[in-house]
């Protein structure tokens, strides 16, 4: 370490080479850090949790296309008969299923009179039964479930009564109490909906958009040709019930389609496929970066040792032991990185910041390059290493033989 | 004088096989991921129309209030749409949206299947060049005289028919009999450009109707419906006569000239409507947009693409960057060498020229080679994540594309080495032999 001076002057008399290793260290850190941002980012939003079972509850569609079918009074047996089959743990009509990507939305207006009124942010909206709560799971943390006596069957206009998320009901009214609070469906005073429950999380439908932990439960049972059907079953049920079901509504009554069983966690699967397609194909990049990066480097330092034969064999012979020379090429190494990592560093906070500037990412965070300079590091120590120690053992006298 | 260069570059290249391996490997790796992310971007951005692009026009209608939206919607009003409809400018035209019914053929044991349905006008087929492999689109007179005919594609065909010619004969949707008029061949453009409302790269519906049918058979929007009014909807009429934004609307147009004729005509509309009390915003107007920036406009490459393009092509920059330090390490080695060809008479162009052919060999291998990459990511990604097929088959321009940016980036990156070895001084290397 002592020898600081003589090895950069080492590198100063043959300029290209440490150069371009310079260069290729700069572009490294700079795409690794925010190659690295974006895939924290992406992982981090498919990490966030729905607050719902996802694994036990699926939806599947029922499509009563014979105008000659009374749905107001199918609906119900339905769900009745499912709720019945074994494995079944609840199940309910829908408006709409979380992480599905298509649903209903809406703001509400809230306010002591029409003069302070304000808009809420957009939410959810499941239009349910009493068997909602109980169907996706969902953990109700204050206030109390809708009665059987609440629920309204028709449009959803009828709703009287909420459920929301704590999420909508913090944003909403703050720090007060939502249980007993009014909301109003159309301008202030139209429609109103009494809040009675809070559920700790529910997400919605769309997982880009700002509101996706917004969600309302509605006390009605939507009454249309096209009925979403949420089941909540054991897991490992589901293949049977697919085959079960069908057959059984099939039977009350022919002239309808039934599919699109769909478990919760499928859903999320695919609207967060774009999000794990960028991360997969990110870290490719960045392993094969580093495979790339260092290999590259392995191989100049074997053809540097090579070009060096002679010197090195000279300084054995001098006296300067196997540790010595190692050191040397590390010396060398960490120079050019850290050299290569401060200015990498930089360019990587300017590449996040046009990335920022021209397409919807957040800031870099510094961990980010500092923790890819210190990685590259570690990598470029092995990288030299190995070739170095072969360095190291070249004997004085083969290396000298023709001086 | 090349295929000898060529000769003593594969010499070359045996003798160090390490380093050599290394190169064509960085600069494969490079290339597959440029060519990857390059093969997803241009299958996105591809422009399906042609040379139609021109002549097909979007029309895009200003008709909210107010305090309403700030943009012009991707849609129109069923309203609007159906006076468009009237103007006997454009070639051709045509409204339309996408529903969903339930499909049953005459035999009973069929079990009823719910298909996409698109809901259109007879010109929609001219207009977007819809291969027919039975029949044809139905008559002009059922766009206003509503009829039940449907035109379906050669799957449902196979499916519902056996395959068979099916034109004459009956399938019911939601329990009504329609008249087959009408088999196209498989179809479906990608980017489905026109309708992007609900995503631009699925599959295109199976069967087709008569727009005309809409006000009596009540047909539900399975597309995106967006309202700036609160306004009763109860009835479905309600729906038809509603300020709501549900319906996507194409003009063709024979050139530039008819073009402005029918901006002129829309403008003429707009001002109507105004009398009528409508489009009160003082931005009411009408928007035209070719295929070209219909695409470009609906943003239809994701910004992520964009990302990947970017970063990958920084990507081949370091792989550009570690074969150029190799390839110095490797030629100035052969100095020597290099120093007996130049003392008995080689000019310093043959050595350029000689390690220049070297390089582009490296490239073309590596070029080669990360287009098997290339092939293998998208087949696993498309494994992977069940990606629609469009955005995963490589792209036939890529066989050509894959081996020239390798082959150009590689000579980019020998130029200097081949120049430092050529340029070094005999002398220097031949006293030491």
């Amino acid at each position: 370490m002592l020898h600081i001076k003589p090895i950069i002057n080492t590198l100063m008399r043959s300029k290209s080479g440490p150069i371009l290793l310079l260069i290729q260290i700069i572009l490294s850190v700079a795409i690794v850090a925010n190659a690295s941002f974006i895939i924290g980012e992406r992982l981090a939003l498919m990490d966030r949790e729905s607050g719902t079972e996802e694994e036990q509850v699926f939806n599947f569609l029922l499509y009563a296309f014979d105008s000659g079918i009374d749905i107001e009074s199918q609906i119900p047996r339905d769900i009745r008969a499912i709720r019945e089959l074994p494995g079944v743990i609840d199940a309910t009509t829908t408006s709409m299923v979380p992480l599905s990507g298509g649903g209903w939305s809406s703001g509400y207006t809230i306010g002591d009179s029409e003069e302070t009124a304000k808009d809420t942010e957009n939410t959810a909206i499941y239009y349910g039964d009493d068997h909602m709560v109980n169907t996706l799971g969902v953990d109700l943390i204050e206030g109390r479930n809708f009665y059987e006596t609440e629920v309204l069957t028709g449009s959803p206009d009828l709703a009287t009564h909420g459920i929301v998320s704590k999420a909508f009901a913090k944003k909403t009214w703050g720090d007060e109490s939502a249980i007993g609070q009014i909301m109003y469906a159309g301008g202030w005073g139209d429609k109103p909906i009494q809040i009675i429950g809070v559920v700790d999380k529910l997400q919605g439908a769309w997982v880009n958009s700002s509101y996706l932990d917004n969600s309302v439960i509605l006390n009605v049972r939507l009454v249309n040709m096209f009925s979403k059907v949420l089941v909540r079953v054991e897991v490992g049920t589901l293949a049977q019930l697919k085959q079960v079901i069908p057959a059984m509504l099939h039977k009350d009554e022919p002239n309808r389609v039934i599919e699109d069983f769909t478990l919760i966690s499928e859903h999320r699967k695919r609207v967060y496929r774009n999000h794990e397609l960028m991360a997969t194909v990110l870290s490719m990049m960045v392993i094969l970066l580093l495979l790339i990066t260092s290999l590259g480097l392995a191989g100049m330092v074997m053809f540097n040792i090579e070009r060096r034969t002679k010197q090195i064999g000279t300084r054995r012979a001098l006296g300067a032991k196997r540790r010595d020379i190692i050191s040397l090429f590390l010396v060398e190494n960490y120079i050019i990185c850290i050299v290569g990592g401060i200015i990498g560093g930089l360019v990587a906070v300017q590449l996040g910041q046009q990335l920022m500037t021209f397409y919807s990412l957040p800031k870099l965070e510094l961990i980010y390059p500092i923790v890819t300079v210190a990685g590259m590091m570690v990598l470029t120590t092995i990288a030299v290493i190995l070739p170095a120690r072969k360095a190291a053992s070249i004997s004085p006298a083969t290396a000298t033989r023709s001086v | 004088m090349f295929f000898y260069y060529l000769d003593l570059a594969w010499r070359s290249i045996k003798k160090t096989p390490l380093l050599s391996l290394l190169m064509v490997f960085a600069i494969s790796v490079g290339i597959s991921t440029t060519i990857t992310t390059l093969n997803v971007y241009q299958l996105m951005s591809v422009n399906p129309a042609g040379e139609r692009s021109d002549k097909l026009l979007a029309v895009q209608l200003w008709s909210q209030g107010k305090d309403a939206w700030k943009e012009f919607n991707a849609q129109v009003t069923y309203q609007d749409a159906f006076n468009l409809r009237k103007s006997e400018l454009p070639v051709r035209q045509t409204p339309m949206f996408v529903t969903g019914l339930a499909v049953q053929t005459e035999d009973a044991d069929f079990s009823p299947l719910l298909e996409t349905v698109r809901v259109t006008d007879s010109d929609f087929f001219g207009m977007f060049s819809v291969p027919f492999l039975y029949g044809g689109a139905w008559d002009k007179s059922v766009d206003t005289q509503a009829a039940y005919q449907v035109v379906i594609n050669e799957d449902l065909n196979k499916q519902l028919f056996a395959g068979e010619n099916s034109v004459g004969k009956t399938l019911f949707l939601d329990s009504k009999p329609y008249q087959v008029v009408g088999v196209i061949k498989t179809w479906s453009p990608s980017p489905q450009y026109y309708d992007l409302t609900t995503g631009a790269f699925k599959d295109s519906a199976q069967l087709f109707i008569p727009f005309s049918l809409t006000p009596m058979e009540e047909f539900q929007s399975w597309g995106n419906n967006q309202s700036w009014k609160r306004e009763s909807m109860d009835t479905y009429n309600g729906r038809l006569n509603s300020e709501m934004h549900w319906i996507q609307f194409w003009v063709e147009v024979t050139d530039d000239k008819q073009r402005d004729e029918y901006a002129q005509w829309l403008t003429a509309y707009v001002e109507q409507q105004q009398l009528l009390g409508r489009f009160e915003s003082p931005e009411a107007g009408a928007q035209l947009s070719n295929v070209a920036q219909w695409l470009d406009l609906n943003e239809v490459v994701p910004e992520d693409n964009k990302i990947l393009v970017g970063l990958s092509g920084l990507f081949l920059l370091v792989c550009l960057v570690n074969m150029l330090g190799l390839l110095l390490a490797k030629f100035l080695k052969r100095a020597p060498e290099v120093g007996v060809r130049r003392a008995i008479g080689a000019s310093r162009n043959q050595i350029f020229a000689q390690h220049m052919v070297e390089v582009g060999l490296i490239g073309f291998c590596g070029g080669v080679l990360g287009l098997i990459w290339a092939w293998g990511s998208l087949s696993m990604l498309s494994a992977r994540f069940n990606l629609e097929e469009s955005l995963t088959h490589l792209d036939p321009s890529m066989w050509i594309i894959a081996p020239a940016i390798a082959i150009c980036a590689a000579l980019v990156a020998g130029i200097y080495p081949a120049w430092r070895i050529c340029s070094t001084n005999p002398s220097v290397h031949l006293k030491s032999q």
